[in-house]
């Protein structure tokens, strides 16, 4: 008799095990209907919050409040909140976090995320169709685009992004620490820097550089043109100069004092906001990249682009891109994509309007080149870039 | 004294049922999904097709060797040198701790309740540069003058050691202080020296210990990434900072399955080798 | 003559002797207090800054004291929902995996069944195998499994599956001496299995079920590699420390990260000083 209860009172037992073992097939049933259903393409409802992953030091922030006063003034007018997130530190990082959700079909819970021109995970998200089509009926200020961006090759009608800013890879350079660094020669090739210089780890933006500095073409890539330049950062790399290989990570280091110099995009100095870090486009060129906005699957069609149509508005850009030093506010400071911006920022903050890396004009524009499309989709030049960067 | 069922019932497997079912679904299952993936070609822009290549393997072990063989290293040495620091603190709480043993055991441990990722990053900011340590070494001429402690693979190892300290220090603890006073003190009855009797008598019997407290941190220092990316350089990137770039910066998931593979088996061959030193029993008696 | 010389030379000799017994008694001491010192030597650089006030992005040179990152701890986007989904991770991890691990250990140790080494070897393998396979063996798991959606499932699955062998591992460490005397002389007291299992045998192995909970939401929080190949676009604690450190950690993550350190320390420290009365009230 004691066994047969034994046994009945085990299994008893046992099933409470198993219920327990099947909680997460209930949290399965309950959490996984986040597939096509979520975004919906054209019911012209807002959402109550936008999810926008963006890169570092890429919005306008109020140092003493530590908010995003373009965000804030979003709010006000559309009554959307902004949950925006720093998350993106380069594109291949970025794409690998994305792209197990994405290609089971569901949704990565944003609305809008920014990727890079100049590697090829932009080109692969069209081509993948994980983008959504933007909603160009609200979106009138997409009229407001720089001529020179409305037919990218990987997106012909700008169907599908629409670029954040567009700015310029070159060289910062700590002056406490070190004179001037000016030149990828000096950056990749003098021994006083010897272990305190870091490159980026996109090929499109490195090798860029690398190439002008040989002399050649970077918008037309060859293999002598490929090897040459490969073979002059395997160098640094094989001495000991490059200290690390890094995304948007490098400014950490180089607030801190680690790096005297650094590979680096032109906007983050500024927001660094040490005054003894300069940046420069490097003596025989640097690169000219554009990061794009893109609604990702089953993002909401319709709030995003009426956020995109927000900061499309002269007025807005003006005021994102330069900052108001009266209201404590820090600009982006890159290259902003719309007409009719600088109007503004001179308004708000004429210095940073008048800065030719900012508001470039035709001579700074000239030293800077975009990358052969072409190559960035070249697996064996992937390989070879990949095998160099993971050491 | 124990007293075993012995159920031909079902007892003992409803028992395990639930437990089990879940380790076989998402920890054995998920290696055999690994194992199949490794045998794949292909890339990620045109898919992925099974194709028994086992090329894989040769190609992740020759591309990567490198890194495989620092892994190790680096592991090595910081498992010899958390052996070497831990060992005179755990016999000290063992044997001089007293009533205050479990609050020294608390300040071994203690570090742990603090993030291993916010931990390692204190040690970014201590070995900066430009701070106190480093600038006390240069001037004690340990450090060149423009010598530097972080992107090196001191900083790596460092870290590893530091944060697996704990994971060495218990178990030795734990062995040391079952060890019966009275053996030493017969030992030196028997005109032992004291280093003598530490050698033959209390050494020997803190072995499981240190079997435990060894391989408790050489594996997971082997599979590392995080003090190799936030301490080290490009030059000191383990098998781990690969494999995860592999799978989720490159998408390359054939080439780092297969790696993931012969970490495994790396580490699986370690554990064998160690067992037939130290002996099979203190092996399973003390890991289970 | 000799015996003069013997005499000053002993005084001498005794002094060093001496002086050298001191610090070979106490070299042990002051090596170990070096030792702590330089184990919570990170701990102290991680509250110090929390206090930090930086004028820029960057938290890595100190720059003044100030209560306003404990003040505004959530006033960095993102880390609220982060600790909270840690904390609810944790929490469901810790009791599943408890749960599953108690029932693993009872089987283990009470019966002898076929299989038995095997089961041993399967809860072994976690414990020995890098948390980078775990975590990618997982995440090819998930990748081919439509209906999984990458995010709170998957986080959890993860962890309740490296929370189980560490679970087992404890409550069986605590099974296996336990006297099944007072098991029998309740059932000898015609108290039927279950009535014995719920008043004699739970009641005495509780602490270890309790130190395997909290063993398992120790780990399950801290816990980083399983969970960054797994989370999809969701962001626990430990991912969010690693996506701000790459762009300059700010100090409401060390504000954090010293909240769960003085937690913890202080239920320890309370469970030790109860201990030591218990001890010193024994003695």
């Amino acid at each position: 008799m004691t066994n047969q209860l034994t046994r009945r009172q085990l299994l008893e037992r046992g099933a409470a095990g198993g219920a327990v073992l099947t909680l997460p097939g209930l949290l399965a049933a309950c959490g996984g209907t986040s597939k096509a259903g979520a975004g919906s393409t054209t019911s012209h409802q807002l959402a109550k919050t936008l999810n926008f992953s963006n890169w570092t030091l890429y919005m306008d922030t109020n140092n003493k409040t530590h908010t995003n006063p373009s965000l804030v003034a979003f709010k006000k007018q559309t009554g959307v909140g902004v949950s925006y997130v720093e998350d993106i530190n380069d594109n291949a990082s970025f794409f690998g976090k994305i792209q197990g959700p994405l290609s089971r079909g569901q949704s990565i819970h944003r609305d809008i995320i920014v990727l890079t021109d100049n590697d090829r995970y932009l080109g692969l998200m069209l081509k993948k169709g994980w983008a959504e089509k933007l909603d160009k009926s609200a979106i009138p200020n997409m009229k407001n685009l720089v001529a020179v961006q409305r037919h990218p090759n990987f997106d012909p009608n700008r169907d599908y992004t629409l670029p954040w800013q567009s700015g310029m890879t070159g060289i910062a350079y700590n002056d406490t620490l070190t004179d001037p660094v000016l030149s990828l020669s000096d950056l990749l090739e003098n021994p006083k820097l010897k272990g305190k210089i870091t490159v980026l780890n996109s090929m499109g933006d490195a090798m860029t550089i690398v190439m002008l500095a040989n002399g050649d073409d970077p918008a037309k890539v060859t293999d002598k043109s490929w090897n040459d330049a490969f073979n002059r950062i395997k160098k640094a790399v094989d001495n000991k100069q490059i200290r690390q290989f890094t995304g948007n990570d490098y400014a950490p280091p180089l607030a801190k004092g680690d790096l005297a110099a650094a590979m680096s995009w032109s906007g983050d100095i500024a927001q660094i906001g040490n005054k003894h870090i300069h940046w420069n486009v490097p003596k025989d060129g640097g690169a000219l990249w554009t990061d794009n906005m893109l609604i990702p699957k089953g993002g909401n069609v319709y709030t995003a682009s009426v956020y995109m149509n927000y900061v499309y508005d002269p007025k807005v850009q003006g005021l994102m891109e330069a900052g108001d030093p009266k209201r404590n506010i820090t600009g982006i400071y890159y290259i902003p994509p719309v007409m009719g911006a600088k109007a503004w920022a001179l308004k708000y903050n004429p210095s940073v309007a008048n800065n030719p890396l900012i508001f470039p004009n035709a001579e700074t524009l000239a030293k800077v080149h975009i990358f052969d499309n072409a190559a960035l989709n070249n697996q064996k030049y992937l390989t070879q870039w990949q095998n160099l960067i993971s050491g | 004294m124990n007293l075993f069922h012995r159920h031909r019932g079902l007892t003992p497997y409803l028992l395990l049922a639930p437990g089990t079912l879940f380790l076989m679904a998402f920890f054995v299952v998920p290696l055999g999904f690994l194992a199949y993936q490794s045998l794949e070609s292909g890339n990620f822009d045109v898919g992925f097709a099974f194709t028994w290549a086992w090329g894989n393997y040769w190609t992740a072990l020759h591309d990567y060797r490198a890194q495989f063989v620092r892994s190790l290293e680096y592991a090595g040495i910081a498992t010899l040198l958390a052996l070497v620091f831990s060992y005179p603190v755990a016999y000290w709480i063992a044997f001089r701790g007293g009533r205050w043993k479990n609050l020294l055991l608390l300040f071994i441990v203690a570090p742990f309740f603090v993030t291993y990722l916010i931990r390692t990053l204190a040690w970014e900011t201590i070995l900066a540069d430009h701070g106190f340590v480093v600038n006390t070494l240069q001037s004690l001429h340990v450090l060149g003058s423009g010598g530097r402690l972080l992107a090196t693979s001191t900083a790596v190892v460092a870290g590893i050691t530091y944060n697996f300290l704990p994971f060495m220090a218990l178990p030795l603890y734990v062995s040391l202080e079952q060890i019966d006073g009275r053996m030493i003190e017969a030992a030196e009855d028997l005109y032992a020296s004291k280093w003598d009797a530490f050698w033959r008598v209390t050494f020997p019997l803190s072995l499981p210990g240190v079997v435990a407290g060894t391989l408790l941190t050489f594996i997971p220092a082997a599979g590392d990434f995080i003090n190799a990316q936030l301490l080290g350089s490009t030059q000191n990137h383990m098998i781990g900072n690969v494999i995860q770039s592999k799978f989720l910066e490159q998408t390359e998931y054939p080439s780092a399955a297969a790696m993931s593979f012969i970490l495994m088996a790396a580490i699986l061959v370690f554990v064998f080798l160690y067992a037939r030193l130290v002996g099979t029993e203190q092996l399973t008696g003390t890991a289970v | 003559m000799s015996a003069v010389a013997v005499d000053q030379r002993r005084p001498r000799a005794g002094f060093f002797a001496v002086a050298w017994a001191f610090v070979k008694h106490h070299v042990l001491t002051v090596y170990s207090i070096l030792f702590f010192g330089y184990l919570l030597l990170p701990i102290g650089v991680v509250i110090l800054f929390s206090f930090n006030h930086p004028t820029g992005k960057f938290n890595y040179t100190w720059q003044g004291f100030t209560w306003d990152n404990w003040h505004y701890w959530n006033g960095v986007p993102g880390i609220q929902s982060a600790i909270v989904l840690s904390l609810e991770i944790a929490l469901l991890a810790s009791v599943v995996a408890t749960a599953l691990g108690t029932l693993i250990a009872l089987a283990l140790v009470r019966y002898g069944f076929r299989g038995r080494a095997s089961t041993n070897i399967l809860i072994f393998l976690p414990l020995s195998t890098p948390e980078i396979v775990l975590g990618a063996s997982l995440l090819t798991l998930f990748l081919n499994l439509s209906f999984v959606t990458f995010g709170f499932q998957t986080i959890l699955i993860a962890h309740i599956m490296f929370c189980i062998s560490f679970a087992v591992v404890t409550v069986k460490a605590r099974l296996v001496g336990f006297d099944r005397h007072l098991e029998e002389a309740a059932m000898d007291l015609f108290a039927n299995e279950w009535a014995t299992f719920r008043k004699v045998t739970l009641p005495l192995i509780a602490p270890a079920i309790l130190a395997a909970l909290l063993l398992c939401f120790a780990i399950s929080i801290d816990d980083f590699v399983v969970t960054y190949f797994n989370s999809g676009s969701s962001v626990t604690f430990p991912l969010f420390v690693w996506g701000a450190a790459r762009i300059g950690a700010p100090p409401q993550v060390n504000v954090i990260g010293t909240a769960i350190f003085v937690i913890a320390l202080t239920a320890m420290l309370v469970n030790v000083l109860i201990q030591m009365r218990r001890a010193k009230a024994a003695a």
